[in-house]
């Protein structure tokens, strides 16, 4: 019987999940402006698409991908996370992205699941 | 035998949560108005006694804490979370608090290790 490859330490790579979520963001909100009615449903296909896709690449962790999508009208805005967890294969990335009347910030976390 | 009491422990109690997070906040922002040159520490405030607190609890999960603060300036904001895990024992709280000047949303997921 084949063994797993439970020897080898998968860490959350945040080079290749930037890559994803910046693919999502451009393909949804891409050129357009802010609209107050669409916006529900932007930020939650952002969240569905990203994780999809960062499911699909089937590594052994938890996500949670958060966006939080903003009208730029010169209001200050401030984020910050704090995380306790295993350092050695847990990690996070957050993509910064605007267009001309909006902010989006996307943060992905991942934690690995011990098998 | 009797029944373990540790099942209780190993699954995420929404309510507990939110009073350790509420009691953060307020003690941090409850009476101030927005100030460009405090929020840094604002945050780390925030996010830090919050996990402090959570990782007192002593229970067997990793935590992460989201902190977004807003100016009220009429702007929209919209935030969304979406979350790949185990249903039974993972969990996550959201708490909003506001006042005058200031909208501050604080997330917690917590994931069973």
């Amino acid at each position: 019987m084949e063994e797993y490859h439970s020897g080898d330490e998968v860490s959350f790579s945040p080079d290749d999940a930037s890559n994803v979520v910046k693919e999502c963001i451009e393909g949804i909100v891409g050129g357009v402006d802010y609209s107050q009615n669409k916006v529900n449903q932007w930020t939650a296909s952002i969240v569905e698409h990203t994780l999809t896709q960062l499911v699909k690449q089937g590594k052994p962790f938890k996500y949670i991908v958060n966006c939080a999508v903003m009208q730029k009208s010169g209001a200050g805005l401030h984020t910050a996370n704090s995380c306790y967890w295993d350092t050695t294969t847990d990690g996070s990335c957050t993509v910064r992205w605007e267009n001309r009347t909006m902010y989006c910030v996307v943060s992905v976390f991942a934690v690995a699941i011990a098998l | 035998m009797d029944e373990d009491p540790s099942a209780e422990e190993t699954t995420f109690v929404v309510d507990e949560i939110t009073t350790v997070i509420k009691e953060a906040v307020e003690s941090t922002i409850g009476n101030s108005s927005y100030q460009h040159s405090q929020i840094n520490q604002w945050m780390s405030s925030i996010v830090e006694s919050s996990l402090s607190q959570l990782t007192k609890l002593g229970k067997p999960f990793k935590y992460i804490v989201t902190c977004i603060i807003l100016q009220k300036n009429g702007a929209g904001l919209h935030t969304a979370s979406s979350c790949f895990w185990d249903n039974s024992t993972d969990g996550s709280c959201t708490i909003r608090w506001e006042n005058k000047t200031i909208y501050c949303i604080v997330s917690v997921f917590g994931l069973a290790i």
